[in-house]
């Protein structure tokens, strides 16, 4: 018999899938051949090695993150859910639309807009100092490549950015050992893009980036934003001989493009 | 007396999810989170790494959660998720992959009687032969033979036919047993 057709036999022998007829067959070649018998003996070795292999249990740390990332996603996405709530029928819209037309009339409302606004923007202010701490944290936490990774979809979803954000987010882009990481962070800068100081680090970062998916990932974006300041790095890049093909092409496209 | 939770499948709960209520998605961590770390340690043979890669999955399950079809198996959906997850990782650094497995990365576990000493060997040199097969191969013996994912789900999760299936299953069997025997005599 074929050895193909017969490992295939044998090892539907083994896991028990055969009909009287194939198993006889084999039953029949097991006793006449050594060789089968040494190819079947070995076959359920391995199988049997498989069967009692044990899974492997996750550590703590897994949970832990998966349980942060979880909070912080409810948590930004609690804010519009409630207002959608609230002016949910038309009942509450009307009645809404009432109690603002009759504030109007009743109340000398400069004096308390101004004050309201004011205990918005503190509130306001608390809640994105308390997001942007976390998200620092998570970016500066050297034991898990994931929670950084959570700390710059953090950052993406803010909706502006300071400096301290802005050299947190550099240092993830040139120096994270986590190339996913290194892209997120570098997606996450992407999006303030027109602010001069992101320019500044984009434009430093490519003269310091050696990862090719972070480079040609780079490259494009310079590219998009039509930061004419790159070509002479860029052809730098394009003539260096350890740069890769891929690299390259995306380096000549871009001075293409620019010049 | 089971909850409400226990008795609902994982695709309404995922629908749930995308539906807006996250808290459900702790749900199907808590079903799926050691299958697809067992899936990834077997994969990556790096049990730190393939902790980040399923804590990534997950994420990605709730970042990405308006992708889901409704009516679509969730098994094959989150599975789907983190090959893509390995395949990317595998993409980004295989000029950095040495070929080299630390089998004492994958498992933690110790041996504390010679039965087991020799289970532990024997445990060592099928991973070391593991190892020593194709990615694709791999893959086939981790769902099937490891998760004890059924030829029909694995046939949907790959889009081919169970036919095909069972016979690149048989072939990455015998391919292992030839790796364990010539590995066995060193």
């Amino acid at each position: 018999m074929e050895k193909e057709k017969l490992e295939a036999l044998l090892i539907e022998y083994i896991d028990g899938n055969l009909n009287e007829t194939d198993r006889l067959q084999v039953e029949q070649e097991l006793a006449k051949s050594d060789e089968a018998y040494l190819l079947y003996e070995q076959l359920r070795q391995v199988i049997q090695l498989i069967e009692k292999s044990e899974a492997i249990e996750p550590g703590s740390k897994l949970k832990q993150g998966f349980d942060s990332f979880l909070k912080t996603e409810i948590g930004s996405n609690q804010k519009p859910k409630g207002k959608t709530l609230f002016f949910q029928s038309n009942v509450h819209r009307i009645a809404a639309g009432v109690v603002l037309v009759m504030l109007g009339i009743s109340i000398a409302y400069q004096v308390n807009k101004n004050y309201k606004q004011e205990q918005e923007l503190t509130k306001l202010q608390n809640e994105m100092n308390a997001t942007k701490q976390m998200m620092m944290a998570m970016l500066d936490n050297q034991q898990s490549a994931s929670q950084r990774m959570v700390g710059t979809t953090v950052a993406y979803k803010m909706d502006k950015m300071d400096d301290e954000i802005v050299s947190a987010l550099a240092k993830s882009l040139n120096e994270d050992p986590n190339t996913n990481v290194r892209l997120a962070a570098l997606e996450a800068l992407s999006k303030f893009h027109q602010e001069l100081g992101v320019q500044k680090v984009l434009i430093q970062s490519l003269s310091m980036q050696k990862d090719p998916l972070v480079q040609i990932a780079l490259i494009q974006l310079l590219v998009q934003m039509k930061e004419k300041s790159v070509v002479k790095d860029l052809e730098r890049s394009a003539d260096d001989p350890v740069t890769l093909k891929a690299v390259k092409d995306e380096a000549y496209s871009g001075i293409m493009k620019l010049s | 007396m089971k909850t409400a939770e226990a008795l609902m499948t994982d695709e309404l709960i995922m629908e749930a999810v995308k539906n807006g209520d996250l808290q459900q998605a702790s749900v199907l961590f808590e079903r799926f989170h050691k299958r697809i770390f067992n899936f990834l340690a077997r994969m990556t043979m790096d049990r730190e790494l393939a902790e980040d890669l399923t804590q990534n999955v997950f994420l990605r399950m709730i970042k990405y959660r308006s992708s889901y079809r409704e009516g679509n198996r969730f098994e094959t959906w989150i599975y789907q998720i983190a090959r893509n997850l390995f395949s990317d990782h595998y993409q980004a650094h295989k000029n950095k992959f040495s070929g080299f497995i630390d089998i004492e990365k994958v498992s933690d576990k110790v041996a504390d009687h010679e039965e087991g000493a020799q289970q532990e060997e024997r445990e060592k040199i099928l991973h070391r032969s593991m190892a020593l097969l194709s990615e694709e191969q791999r893959e086939l013996l981790v769902l099937t033979r490891f998760q004890h994912m059924k030829y029909e789900e694995v046939a949907i999760l790959m889009e081919t036919s169970v036919a095909n299936i069972k016979v690149r299953v048989h072939r990455a069997i015998a391919r292992l047993r030839e790796h364990y025997f010539e590995l066995e005599k060193i």
